[in-house]
């Protein structure tokens, strides 16, 4: 095993990360005051033009702060030591909001429904995102843990606690919150570390077909999720419109009205209350309408320069308990991003998830922005290409002459 | 999987992970390349079909109401407002949204008196949304309780028209329908005037149809106020009138009267009245709708006798008589075969009587025989006696056509003197206001040719528009004036007419220092298309000028009255014109000879 420099880190993700959440900054400071005044007209709020630009700002200020927290300033060393307590704090937290919200009790915020915020005297924060986080941390722990242990795929070592923390989280997400977005989110992270623990492909597949087996039996089962993916299939095959088929109708319509190039920042016409959500779950569609396919292009792009970087940056990083930290955040990361796209663009139903580093929201910004930052403080600790075929050029920070290796004559 | 393999892959994270993480890289790879291309047919392929949905969607289509003209009547020389529009909202909710008690609240404390429904029932009303909850709430009101701020209430803008003098001059005043559109009197007769045109309003707007700043292709064509409208009518004269004609209809057998006062000497009109009035805010409520017609202007009918006056000025005018000329009076004449008798009976009058005495006893010998004397004989109706008659009435005096005044009209009508059967007996008729239809404006129009000085002047109503708070007077640039009688003519026929009243003025009626002069006309009326001889059903008419001793007469009179199988003598019309003529000379303050 060669020895690992600390060396520059992955610039690409630095940037692409902050350039999304400028752009995210830019859609909100456009539509934030339709949203505002449609609030205003509907339902008689007082909200200032400015209010939800002012909030994103905010939340990219903390972003930003917990991005470099993670990125520069705590080695991911004293985190990881943490993985344990972190998963037991929002459980914990999880759990109170779930006892809190039978009980009524004025700490607890609910919207259409859903109870999933803590309210502090107008702070609010979302313990599902927090979830989310603790349990890529603590996934990259346990599954390294096991690893160095060869218990993997044993069932009272392994699969036996896996199947109890991994449970009861997805119980107070998807069913005591009722929030099935963070739920994907949380499998894909779940299968994906897997994957890459090492899990022998029989007993992946087994378990991947029996969460797939829950799930479609959580849907039937239920008729409010039945409804969500009776609208999908309406709208995919071009039925005749519900209140159900009403938000990915918009969202389509949002998209489809963008073209090529867009109307332009400030021309969205669906952000004016036609789309609901618009700046939050559905920003990607307003960013269709604004920028056009050639805007989406670079959007998705971005977003895929990211994941490949973190795949790369995970194949590149010896320790293998921070290549599963790695995978978790790329996990997190696509679950969210593809889930959230698919939904608006009727590939798949519409489960409420936001898209990172875009929508407005606090919580689910901040958290991610300091998974983010983890990726990125690991990307320094690369063994880059490893060490084969190593030469001169790649040598970053190596100051002096540089020569290269096939100079032609002039 | 054999347990060598878990050894391999502990000893080598590296190698064992490599091919699992491209195998994620392919994921993100296929998962993009899906939502790019789907997006790629979204925005690209069905890029048209969504904008031509989002406009359907986004589009706003708005007609701009223009806002109907008002009505003006003159008060002495202030134009005073008859007709107005009042903006009245109607409040609407959504229950399941809305803050129920804070509307509630509000709707109690500043609109209780037009809250339409029990607001608890529709709060109690499961899945109920949109309700009507208060109607015809005026605006202050209305903005009392927009103020407020409340979420989920929306107000809807009507207008309405309102008649602050209640049912005054309703007759010539018309009303608006629910539509919005003018119906009868002015509100019908100038409708498009005081209606406007509408704009257009076409602009993308937001979910609550709020019209945006966005897209491209908005329109705005704003919309055209309707003219305000003002009447030469003078509300107070009007209304005195009004109170007068209600008085004698009440006192005779008559149901209706209808009274028109012009200014002879410039065609402007100052009362134009049809009682019983009916109130025009609540048009539907009126049983018959003949409550509607103007009948000064709409229904011709035979003013019967009056029309002696302008058989008598064609024949002075034309130089064929004078008021001294003579004539055998035997109490009837015969025209082909058909006896004609004067309804006038007494001994006294039998004989050799000129024609002043003939028009003081309303006599049809008399006007049958200035009708002779048109045609250049003394014994018989000629062709060229019913020519110029013909060239008189319709041609001069305009009967049986169209006036020309603002207002909807009747033409009536004049048989043609050289066409069918009978003429001389037709135009015998016609000397006595009879086998002819004209209506109130044109007899009173003509009447006013004969004593104004001989001046035909079209008859008018619409004094100008109010632009501003400013009264703006129309010019009559199409008005004619058309000199048809000798000044001496015009003379001669107001002596007469003022002899005609001469017992009047000693009865003491007729106030010293004026000139009054007038005819009466008592009309049979055609039933099954002969007269009816039983005179069960008569229409009283009379027509006068008034002025001071000397000088041209202010203003015409012109009263009809009658009934529904009633027989109403001009007697009554007579007395009605009596008062209203003192009354008139009151309220415009017309002073007498010094």
């Amino acid at each position: 095993m060669p020895t690992i420099r600390k060396h520059k880190s992955d610039l690409v993700i630095v940037f692409a990360t902050l350039g999304l959440m400028a752009l995210g900054l830019i859609v909100i400071y456009a539509i934030g005051p339709m949203r505002a005044n449609v609030l205003n007209n509907t339902y008689g709020t007082d909200y200032d033009p400015n209010f939800f630009f002012i909030g994103q700002l905010r939340s990219v200020g903390l972003s930003l702060l917990a991005f470099f927290a993670a990125f520069k300033w705590i080695p991911y060393k004293y985190v990881k030591k943490f993985a344990k307590p972190l998963m037991i704090i929002s459980l914990i937290l999880s759990g109170l909001l779930w006892i809190l919200a039978m009980m009524h009790s004025s700490l607890v915020k609910c919207e259409l429904g859903e109870c999933r915020w803590f309210n502090f005297g107008g702070l609010s924060f979302q313990p599902a995102e927090l979830l989310k986080l603790a349990m890529v941390i603590y996934l990259a722990d346990f599954l390294s843990r096991k690893r160095e242990e060869g218990v993997i795929g044993k069932w009272r070592e392994f699969w036996l606690p896996l199947l109890i923390v991994c449970g009861l989280s997805l119980f107070l997400v998807v069913i005591a919150q009722g929030d099935l977005g963070t739920g994907v989110a949380l499998i894909a992270i779940i299968f994906g570390t897997l994957l890459i623990s090492g899990v022998p492909a029989r007993q992946y597949l087994i378990m991947l077909a029996v969460v797939l087996a829950v799930a479609v039996g959580s849907v039937i089962t239920s008729s409010h999720r039945m409804q969500r993916v009776d609208a999908w299939l309406t709208t995919l095959t071009g039925g005749e419109s519900t209140d159900s088929t009403y938000h990915v109708e918009n969202a389509m319509l949002a998209i489809g009205t963008g073209g090529m190039f867009g109307v332009g920042v400030g021309n969205s016409v669906q952000a004016t209350g036609y789309l609901p959500e618009s700046i939050n779950d559905s920003v990607f569609a307003i960013m269709g309408e604004t920028f056009g396919f050639i805007g989406l292009f670079i959007i998705i792009a971005i977003f895929g320069v990211i994941l490949l970087r973190m795949l790369k940056v995970a194949e590149g990083t010896a320790d293998f308990d921070n290549r599963l930290l790695v995978i978790g955040v790329f996990s997190w990361t696509l679950a969210q991003v593809v889930v959230n796209i698919m939904a608006m663009t009727s590939l798949v139903p519409v489960t409420g998830i936001t898209l990172p580093l875009l929508s407005y929201g606090g919580t689910s910004m901040i958290f991610i922005a300091f998974a983010i930052g983890e990726v990125c403080q690991l990307s320094c600790y690369t063994s880059r290409e490893v060490t084969r075929n190593e030469d001169i050029s790649s040598r970053r920070g190596v100051r002096g002459a540089h020569h290269s290796s096939g100079r032609r004559s002039s | 999987m054999s347990r060598t393999n878990y050894q391999h892959l502990v000893t080598n994270p590296a190698a064992s992970t490599s091919h699992r993480i491209k195998i994620l890289k392919n994921v993100v790879l296929i998962a993009l390349g899906i939502i790019l291309l789907r997006l790629f047919f979204i925005q690209i392929v069905e890029h048209n079909a969504w904008v031509a949905k989002a406009d359907e969607a986004h589009t706003l289509l708005e007609t701009i109401t223009a806002k109907r003209g008002e009505i003006y009547m003159m008060d002495e020389d202030e134009p005073v407002a008859v007709a107005l529009n009042q903006t009245t909202y109607q409040i609407i909710i959504d229950p399941a949204v809305t803050e129920k008690e804070g509307i509630k609240h509000a709707l109690e404390t500043y609109a209780k008196d037009y809250i339409a429904v029990n607001i608890d029932d529709i709060y109690n009303t499961e899945g109920l949304r949109y309700s009507i909850v208060a109607k015809n709430v005026p605006r202050e009101a209305a903005d009392k309780i927009a103020a407020e701020n409340l979420g989920a209430v929306w107000f809807k803008k009507n207008n309405q028209r309102v008649y602050p003098e209640g049912d005054l001059a309703s007759g010539l005043l018309g009303f608006v329908n629910a539509d919005g559109l003018g119906q009868y009197g002015v509100e019908g007769s100038l409708n498009d005037a005081l209606s406007g045109k509408d704009g257009l309003l076409k602009a993308t707007a937001d979910v609550n149809k709020v019209a945006l700043s966005i897209g491209k292709d908005n329109v705005k064509i704003p919309a055209e106020d309707g003219k305000n409208v003002v009447l030469s009518v003078d509300r107070g004269l009007q209304k005195g009138v009004e109170e007068i004609a209600v008085d004698a209809i009440n006192n005779t057998a008559a149901t209706n009267a209808s009274v028109l006062i012009m200014d002879p000497n410039t065609g402007e009109v100052l009362t134009m009245a049809n009682l019983p009035n009916y109130n025009p805010s609540d048009y539907g409520n009126v049983k018959d709708a003949s409550a509607y017609i103007n009948y000064t202007t709409e229904v011709p009918y035979e003013p019967a006798s009056i029309c002696k006056s302008f058989a008598f000025s064609a024949a002075l005018n034309e130089g064929a008589m004078t008021a001294d000329t003579t004539y055998f009076n035997e109490g009837y004449t015969t025209v082909d075969g058909w006896k004609i008798q004067n309804a006038e009976q007494r001994a006294s009058i039998y004989g050799t009587i000129n024609m002043k005495t003939a028009l003081y006893w309303s006599l049809n010998t008399g006007s049958i025989q200035a009708l002779r004397l048109l045609g250049g004989s003394a014994s018989e109706i000629t062709q060229q006696g019913r020519e110029k008659l013909y060239d008189y009435y319709y041609n001069k005096f305009r009967l049986g056509q169209i006036s020309g005044i603002e207002l909807i009209e009747a033409e009536g009508f004049i048989p043609d003197p050289n066409e069918g059967w009978g003429r001389d007996s037709v135009y015998a008729n016609m000397t006595f206001g009879q086998n002819l239809g004209i209506t109130m404006i044109q007899t009173a129009t003509a009447f006013s040719a004969v004593v104004n000085g001989g001046y035909y002047r079209t008859p008018f109503i619409v004094k100008g528009t109010m632009e501003n708070g400013e009264l703006v007077e129309k010019p009559h640039t199409e008005a004619i004036e058309d000199k048809i009688l000798s000044d001496e003519t015009s003379a001669a026929m107001r002596d007469m007419l003022i002899y005609n009243r001469n017992y009047k003025v000693r009865g003491g009626i007729d106030k010293p220092g004026y000139a009054i002069g007038g005819k009466s006309g008592t009309a049979q009326v055609v039933r099954n298309g002969a007269y009816d001889d039983t005179f069960a059903e008569l229409i009283g008419s009379y027509i006068g000028f008034v002025g001071p001793e000397g000088e041209l007469p202010k203003y015409v009179i012109m009263v009809k009255m009658w009934g529904e199988g009633q027989s109403i003598e001009s007697g009554d019309a007579m007395n009605l014109f009596d008062k209203i003529s003192n009354y008139a000379i009151n309220y415009l303050k017309i002073p007498p000879k010094a």
